[in-house]
């Protein structure tokens, strides 16, 4: 039988892990609240910028904010995976590799990963990647940049990110980057007025401000596909959280319960080397 | 481009789709913001900023416009005074006496 001191010093161990498992979570619900909040905040201003981009006439193309005149594009199509950058969110990423594979070919596709979790993940499945870029911390003003310059170079581009559903539910879901800029843009509910060269001044020139805004609304649909990801991320850690704060919680029951017994099972042995000694000192025998 | 405001070629436009609120001659709505912060969404008399031309003001009833802004001031000119935000970059967008500038674009 084990020692109670030996269980006590284990049940201490496992309230420390109780309260961290719970500031964890707590952090975990808080990220939620205010990355739900940005992402409302940002949704608003796209939908502003796309109801202004899709009522201007000049090409039906979206070319993802390349000049006109096409600069050379790698006949290869571009996979953006956002994964989260430690360890402490679940399964997620996995699933989220595992679907990304599923589709995946070394002579057609090209693939940054964004997040170091996910660049841990395929360097263990022998998988390469052209660049890994490190998930931000804040969720504002998100520099994706160097991204999207990666982005022109190719074809086409896949990005795969993690769905918030809800608090006990994410989805891990891929979309053409192109369809993300429309899908955001469908989101609003915008009167159709034509905005073209015939009614409108432009400057420096019309291809000028359509590229900016297509690179804007890139931009903006990636740091929206980024914070979309966190939030999911955020959850799916709220989730491991809870599962280890009540899994702890439940250890620590019954190491207290060990640690009872075992007290107990002592006092019981002691009591019956005195009763034996008191036994054997008045001359009764069993 | 010229400093001075572009009249509106076609009025009659400009009037139909003109915002609910009533404005008069002196006044246009001016909205700045970035994705996660409004800096400034009011009436105003003026806004003034700097693009590859150079510098410009917008007055009311300024002709149908878009622009990308160049990094420097933003002036909106009210009846209270004149508010200065400083900006990297943006898109400024102006129609029906309304100007939206989109910062951080």
């Amino acid at each position: 039988m084990r020692r109670p001191s030996e269980i006590e010093h284990e049940e201490h161990s496992m309230a420390t892990l109780v309260e961290l498992t719970s500031v964890f979570e707590g952090i975990a619900s808080m990220r939620i609240a205010q990355t739900k909040n940005q992402v409302m905040q940002a949704t608003k201003f796209f939908n502003d910028l796309w109801g202004i981009y899709s009522q201007i006439r000049v090409d039906s193309l979206f070319r993802f904010g390349r000049s006109q005149e096409e600069d050379a594009v790698a006949d290869k199509e571009l996979y953006i995976i956002i994964t989260a950058e430690g360890g402490f969110s679940g399964d997620i990423d996995q699933k989220l590799i595992h679907l990304m594979l599923e589709t995946y070919n070394k002579d057609n596709n090209e693939i940054i990963v964004i997040g170091h979790h996910g660049a841990v993940q395929l360097a263990q499945r022998g998988i390469s990647f052209k660049k890994y870029f490190k998930l931000p911390n804040k969720d504002q003003n998100i520099n994706v940049a160097p991204i999207i310059k990666e982005v022109q170079l190719y074809k086409n581009t896949t990005v795969f990110y993690q769905e918030y559903v809800s608090l006990m539910t994410q989805d891990v879901k891929k979309i053409s980057l192109s369809t993300a800029v429309q899908q955001q843009g469908a989101r609003s509910e915008r009167k159709e007025d034509i905005i073209s060269e015939a009614n409108y001044i432009f400057e420096p020139s019309t291809f000028a401000v359509v590229g900016h805004l297509e690179r804007s609304m890139m931009q903006i649909a990636i740091s929206q596909l980024i914070l979309d990801s966190k939030l999911a991320q955020y959850a799916s850690r709220f989730r491991a959280m809870s599962a280890s704060h009540q899994r702890s919680e439940e250890a620590k029951a019954d190491l207290h319960l060990q640690y009872n017994r075992a007290r107990r099972g002592i006092k019981d042995e002691r009591l019956k080397e005195i009763i034996n000694g008191l036994r054997k000192s008045r001359g009764v025998t069993l | 481009m010229s400093d001075d405001p572009k009249p509106a070629a076609d009025d009659k436009a400009a009037e139909t789709a003109a915002p609910p609120q009533k404005l008069d001659d002196k006044l246009m709505h001016a909205k700045v913001y970035a994705p996660f912060k409004v800096y400034f969404d009011d009436m105003a008399q003026s806004v003034s900023a700097v693009n590859d031309t150079g510098p410009f003001d917008i007055l009311p009833r300024h002709h149908h416009f878009m622009t990308l802004l160049n990094p420097g001031d933003v002036v909106i000119r009210t009846a209270e005074g004149e508010q200065r935000i400083t900006i990297n970059r943006g898109v400024m967008h102006v129609k029906a006496n309304q100007v939206i500038v989109f910062l951080d674009v």
